[in-house]
């Protein structure tokens, strides 16, 4: 039994608090204990408590899969691309770096690649993934598409990505803002030359689509006297 | 020459090359014995499937970069004497010992550990014996001793009645014991371990372990037979071990037992990532950290060209996604999904 | 004489904290639970729903609980991990006693023989100094049960009018301020209600790390289009993607919220109707918001004025809104002030006691409501009933078969029981659930008091800080070995279930108490045999009180997964028995019936009507000033909690935040020669300490932010000031002048200690 096609992840790194809940509760899933799939990580924290939670996107042509030389890098019939076999994996690392959203790790010591997959061993018992059902935030979210669309009737999921010149469609979604010009993808290399902000204002573009209405400034400690 | 024809001549080489060497061996199929023929025929399939798997697996472009590239690194002269200590050390510890799964875990390793070393005894006792490489001679006029012949010229003589007499001759009894031990743990694992339950798969995960099983178990069986039955229903049981190897050879190209021959390849990735650390470090484009060695990194560019994957990025200085490290590739996701909330980029 | 009996480092190689791990069965892929346990977490005052895994009388990891409908599945990552606090090398499983001839400082004792001891010492104390000479501190993570037992202890087996809580570091200003303006302590809605609301108002909260499931209630009401403001001098992850961000410098909020109504009463942007119908004293805080003009406002308070005019209209305007605060607002000597302020905003607003308007304060501790009502309050006998009300002493001294003269009058604030300890007027000290060596602000007083007790009993599971200075401890029940009832933030009643025993010669909390009950020669009224029975008599001994919890049953409140209190057993009007009273979700709401106003109106006064409260802003005790330029404020990080005895035990949680560091502002470091990591000496009037610097523009560049989890030399209260409010005695933990410079070197505690040591 595995994923049933229905059930979709949705990641909204816009909501995510730091808090490490899911990188505390993925250690706890059955298939790689001990050890957590899922990245969180801190933008840049000198600048801002922005984090983002990082799971397998599951790309329908998966890099790490395509460009492993052992083969062992597989994609199941319900879509979740899982770690890499072990009895294959010759823990080279192409994987590692090729990820476009920076996803599997190598384990020297065991040489083995591994990777989020889903949380396996709790969907193909009927359960949740670990990291979205503890999410205090919800920024990691399991359901089905319809769920998410009442819940959220600002966003509209998005499953498609431009990185350069490529373009990678997955099955986890991110969330995106359902008023602005929907784009057709999420361009995650054109924030190349973003920087984080200490305050980004939200939903100043979600209620009007526009962002004057706002009157505190990226650094609201601008005239605080040192 | 497309890759598949190529693969099929590989296959052809090797197996051609096998059946030669069992026309030699066996001294033009003197010592040959015909009631192994199907053994015979299963192991020439086995060979040229598996040559044709491996050839084709070559041809990946990421595994073709790594084979060029480990060949390269382990002869490059200056590191070849390192290289082939560390090809010993690694080969005791890594292979023999199976270092690298006892660190998964202390019963993971003993498994592995025991099937491996079973089949392989078991194999190193039965191709030369199917292949008529190996045969026993009573010397004439002693019959209680035996002479071994090894591809026809004589290897040496021993009593039969000795402990190496006891012992030879039952090579593939303590071969079947070591895989039996290693199949009974690895099925209590696949049966108490709840992550090994979710992932397993019959074919790739039971089906191995079942024919291991079946093959021993047979085995064990013929030698109960003879030994102690007055070889009761010995060629009933002598078929149906014959159907079990036969299976489990005609299943090695396409199964988990394809990883035997595919797995050496570690050995060529230790030394080609040896090399990469000694060398220059990629640093990333966006946070200027050393992330991964350099040549690794336009290794990987071009295969990622050669499977047409399109990570160029023309309009940005870093020229290619595979300059960004995976770190900033994950900070990247956030900060472009939330430029789409905060109106930067619309 | 409570002096530690060897060097602290020998006690600590001894009882840690040390980590724990999930190794062995825990960290196994193949173990089964035998069970799983329906219960909560045992950390902070939102009590998530989490199911425990047990086999074999030990707690092996946790499954989320989706049905339950606060959390629904959602943890932080304390909730995640806490099952790693069982099964601890730490764990006490004998009673000890000082002994400085053993190389840790402490020798094993018997249980009965632990018990007999306190028992004479308490006697001999009592007979030479008086009753009043034994204190009692109890705290608000212990169960309902046990702090309705730990009230009656101190009054009838000890005779002692010395006992409080270390809620009084934590809900009193909340406590004092709600009862002043609605009669009655407690959040007024279930966190649901903010979904569909127009504003919420998030003062002084950092929502994100010390209550993360309230985040989602956030999200998901802006998810509808509501607008937040967040209140704080650090952009927190909730602050981060606020609407609104006022960047306040600390301990102004009352100043802010007065310029605010200021600006509300000017608009006309208040509900004049409800103001007049349901509300008394308006006219008084009107006249008192007149000198709050926008640009005095925006002068003291640090917060720019358009801002300050923006969260005036934003909250004005609103048809519905939700106003939560937490320590940021009420640690402070003006406090109680402070909260009195922001209900000023929600009452003239008039949105209060509808299905998306409410207030609420975010208690921090897991039983921080439930264990406010019941008695463990140095003025307060169970049902939030007052010890100096000669009527409600009379009812409960009923309920305890005793006569009313038995039950002592009011004692002091936990810190004044300090000051008291120092005096000498207290020589004697039992606590429970309460590390004031950690948690008190200038705990280097504390340590000095300390010292002078004749005799100290401290019940923990582990040796926390200030059991060190125990003569005798007794180990006492984690969360999980005992069942009983807390309270949530929401005023939720639920029920935390037993999931195994007791280790070693650990008891539950409660027979503890009964045993020294026992041999102090007053077992009378201490002879439960389960919580539940506690639990039955404190259903009696609310009934009729403001916290009304006699319809409460442990059924109950399985089958509903909770029942908000007041849920009387008997209809107040009528009298009728009310078995199937579902409890009481919402206050306030029109039309509703309660006790003290009997049907005059929906707040707890006799007339029915909510009080404006004049909330005047006083400037900090030790502000900053030309010697200490800066402002120090202290808070957790969401890996750790309280003064971490528990969660400094836990290893992934060390591992993600091991050890405080300094926050400081990239152009303050700067201008002090800082750089990020640097050792770095934070200094005020009570003291000094070396931290690591975090430079991080996320913070005003006139403050610093220390957390306050760890001992020792890296206890933020080594630096805080025992200034307390005058009304609800919490101390000023959220503020105070200091000064920071660069350090030599670094410390000598780093090359000795492990991080959470």
């Amino acid at each position: 039994m595995g994923v049933p096609h229905d059930l979709e992840f949705f990641v909204d790194p816009s909501r995510c608090i730091g808090c490490q809940a899911c990188v505390q509760a993925c250690s706890e899933c059955n298939t790689h204990k001990g050890h957590s799939m899922i990245h969180l990580e801190f933008v840049d924290r000198a600048n801002s408590v922005q984090t983002v939670p990082v799971v397998c996107m599951h790309c329908e042509q998966p890099t790490c899969a395509e460009v492993c030389p052992a083969d062992a890098i597989k994609r199941t019939e319900d879509g979740v691309v899982q770690s890499a076999r072990k009895p294959r994996c010759i823990a080279c690392g192409n994987c590692v770096i090729a990820c476009p959203f920076g996803v599997p790790e190598v384990h020297l010591a065991e040489q083995v690649m591994m990777k989020c997959d889903m949380c396996y061993d709790r969907m193909s018992v009927g359960k949740k993934p670990m990291c979205a059902t503890v999410c205090p935030s919800q920024a990691l979210f399991f359901g089905t598409r319809a769920e998410i669309i009442a819940l959220r009737p600002r966003s509209t999921p998005m499953s498609t990505f431009r990185f350069g010149e490529q373009t990678i469609k997955t099955r986890v979604s991110v969330m995106m803002p359902r008023a602005s010009a929907s784009p057709q993808h999420l361009d995650v290399t054109a924030a190349m030359d973003d920087r984080t902000r200490g305050r980004s204002l939200k939903l100043a573009v979600v209620q009007d689509g526009r962002s004057d209405d706002t009157v505190d400034t990226d650094d609201p400690f601008a005239a605080v006297q040192v | 020459m497309t890759d598949r024809t190529q693969a099929i001549l590989w296959g052809l080489v090797t197996t051609a090359s096998l059946a030669a060497l069992i026309v030699v061996g066996s001294r033009s199929l003197a010592h040959f014995d015909a009631a192994l023929v199907s053994y015979t025929f299963a192991s020439l399939f086995a060979t040229f499937g598996i040559t044709y798997r491996y050839t084709m697996w070559l041809r990946r472009p990421p595994t073709q970069m790594y084979w060029r590239r480990g060949w390269q690194v382990f002869a490059s002269p200056r590191h070849l004497g390192r290289n082939l200590l560390q090809l010993l050390r690694r080969f005791f510890l890594e292979f023999a010992a199976n270092r690298f799964i006892f660190r998964r875990g202390g019963l993971r390793g003993l498994t592995h550990w025991l099937l491996m070393w079973g089949t392989l005894v078991a194999g190193a006792i039965t191709f030369p014996l199917v292949f008529g490489w190996i045969h026993f001679e009573t010397v004439p006029g002693h019959l209680d001793t035996y002479r071994a012949y090894f591809f026809g010229v004589s290897a040496g003589t021993f009593p039969i009645e000795s402990a190496i007499g006891f012992i030879a001759f039952h090579g593939l009894v303590w071969a079947s014991f070591l895989v039996l031990g290693g199949v009974m743990l690895a099925f209590r694992r696949r049966m108490v371990d709840h992550g090994a339950a979710a992932l397993q798969q019959f074919g790739e995960d039971i089906l191995p372990l079942l024919l291991l099983g079946a093959i021993s178990i047979t085995g064990l069986m013929l030698t109960v037979s003879y030994s102690w039955m007055k070889a009761y229903a010995y060629d009933f049981l002598a078929i149906l071990h014959a159907i079990t190897v036969i299976f489990t050879l005609l299943w090695l190209p396409f199964g988990k037992f394809f990883h035997i021959f595919q797995r050496p390849a570690q050995l060529g990735v230790g030394f080609y990532k040896e090399a990469g650390e000694r060398g220059e470090q990629a640093r990333c484009a966006r946070c200027e950290q050393p992330y991964a060695p350099l040549p690794m990194v336009r290794d990987l560019t071009i295969v990622e060209q050669q499977l047409g994957f399109t990570y160029e990025m023309p309009r940005h200085a870093a020229g290619h996604y595979q300059r960004v490290c995976p770190k900033c590739r994950r900070a990247l996701f956030g900060l472009a999904q939330g430029a789409a909330w905060s109106g930067a980029r619309s | 004489m409570a002096i530690i009996p060897v060097d602290d480092l020998a006690i600590t190689r001894r009882f840690g904290p040390h980590l724990s791990k999930n190794t062995a069965v825990r960290l196994s892929t193949s173990v089964s639970p035998e069970k799983l346990v329906k219960t909560h977490c045992c950390f902070c005052g939102q009590q998530c729903g989490i199911q425990l895994k047990v086999k074999d009388n030990e707690v092996i990891g946790f499954e989320p609980w989706e049905e339950f409908p606060f959390n629904r599945g959602m943890l932080c990552p304390k909730g995640v991990k806490r099952y790693l606090q069982g099964s601890h090398p730490d764990r006490l499983l004998t009673a000890f006693r000082r002994d400085a001839r053993d190389p840790s400082g402490f020798s094993p004792m018997g249980y009965d023989e632990a018990i007999a001891k306190v028992g004479a010492e308490i006697k001999r104390i009592q007979a030479a100094h008086g009753d009043d000479a034994i204190g009692v501190l109890g705290g608000a993570s212990l169960t309902t049960e046990k702090t309705y037992l730990l009230g009656k202890f101190a009054r009838l087996a000890l005779h002692t009018k010395y006992i409080d809580y270390n809620g009084r570091l934590c809900m009193v200003s909340a406590g004092a301020a709600n009862k002043k303006a609605f009669g009655i302590d407690r959040t007024t809605n279930p966190w649901a209600d903010m979904i569909g609301t127009e504003v919420i108002w998030v003062a002084g909260s950092n929502v994100a790390e010390c209550s993360p499931i309230t985040t989602n209630y956030i999200w998901q009401a802006r998810e509808l289009g509501c607008k937040v403001i967040v209140q704080d001098p650090r952009i927190t992850p909730i602050a981060r993607t606020c609407d609104l961000f006022l960047p306040i410098k600390p301990g102004r909020d009352a100043a802010l919220f007065a310029g605010v109504l200021q600006i509300m009463i000017e608009h006309d942007w208040i509900d004049r109707a409800f103001i007049e119908a349901h509300t008394v004293g308006f006219e008084q805080v009107a006249e008192h918001c007149k000198q709050w003009t926008l640009a005095k406002t925006a002068e003291v308070t640090g917060v720019p004025a358009r801002s300050i005019a923006k969260a005036a209209e934003l909250w004005g305007n609103a048809k519905s809104s939700f106003f939560l605060h937490a320590r940021g607002i009420e640690h402070h000597s003006n406090g109680v002030q402070n909260a009195l302020g922001t209900i000023n905003l929600v009452l003239a607003s008039g949105r209060i006691g509808k299905p998306t308007s409410g207030y609420g304060t975010i208690v921090g501790q897991a039983n921080g409501q439930g264990g406010r009502e019941h008695g463990q309050k140095c003025d307060q006998l169970p049902g939030w009933r007052d010890i100096s009300n000669p009527e409600h002493r009379k009812y409960v001294a009923s309920v305890w078969g005793v006569d009313e003269k038995e039950i002592p009058g009011p004692g002091v604030d936990a810190y004044e029981m300090f000051r008291k300890i120092d005096a000498g007027e207290i020589k004697g000290l039992i606590s429970i659930c309460f590390n004031p060596k950690i948690s008190l602000p200038d705990n280097a007083f504390i340590t000095r008091a300390l010292e002078k007790l004749e005799f100290y009993v401290a019940i923990d599971f582990f040796l926390n800080d200030t059991a060190r200075h125990a003569d005798v401890v007794l180990p006492g029940s984690l969360q999980e070995e005992d069942e009983g009832t807390v309270t949530q933030v929401e005023g939720r009643v639920i029920k935390i279930a037993k999931a195994v025993e007791c280790p070693g010669e650990a008891r539950p909390d409660w027979r503890i108490l009964q045993d020294l009950a026992q041999t102090v020669g007053r077992p009378k009224g201490f002879t439960f045999e389960s919580p539940r029975a506690i639990f039955e008599e404190l259903r009696l001994a609310s009934k009729g009180g403001v916290a009304d919890y006699s319809g409460i049953t442990y059924e109950k409140i399985e089958a509903q997964m909770g029942v908000f209190w007041p849920c009387p057993s008997h209809d107040p009007q009528t009298g009728a028995p009310t078995p199937e009273h579902p409890g009481t979700p919402r206050l306030f709401e029109a039309g509703s019936y309660n006790p003290i106003a009997k049907g005059a109106g929906p707040f707890y006064f006799p007339d029915g009507k909510a009080r404006f409260n004049v909330a005047d802003y006083r400037a900090p005790i030790d502000d900053a000033c030309d010697e200490f330029p800066l402002y120090l404020t202290t808070g957790r990080v969401v890996s750790q909690f309280l003064s971490g005895t528990q969660t400094r035990r836990i290893g992934p949680l060390v591992e993600q935040y091991p050890s405080p560091r300094i926050e400081l502002h990239p152009r303050l470091a700067e201008k002090l020669g800082i750089a990020d990591g640097d050792w770095t000496i934070c200094e005020t009037k009570r003291g000094a300490m070396t931290l690591e610097a975090m430079v991080v523009t996320t913070i005003r560049p006139d403050t610093v932010f220390v957390p306050y989890h760890w001992a020792g030399e890296k206890s933020a209260n080594r630096l805080t000031v025992a200034a307390q409010d005058p009304i609800s005695k919490i101390p000023q933990y959220k503020v105070c002048g200091c000064r920071v410079r660069k350090a030599d070197g670094p410390p000598a505690y780093a090359s000795v200690l492990e991080a959470q040591q």
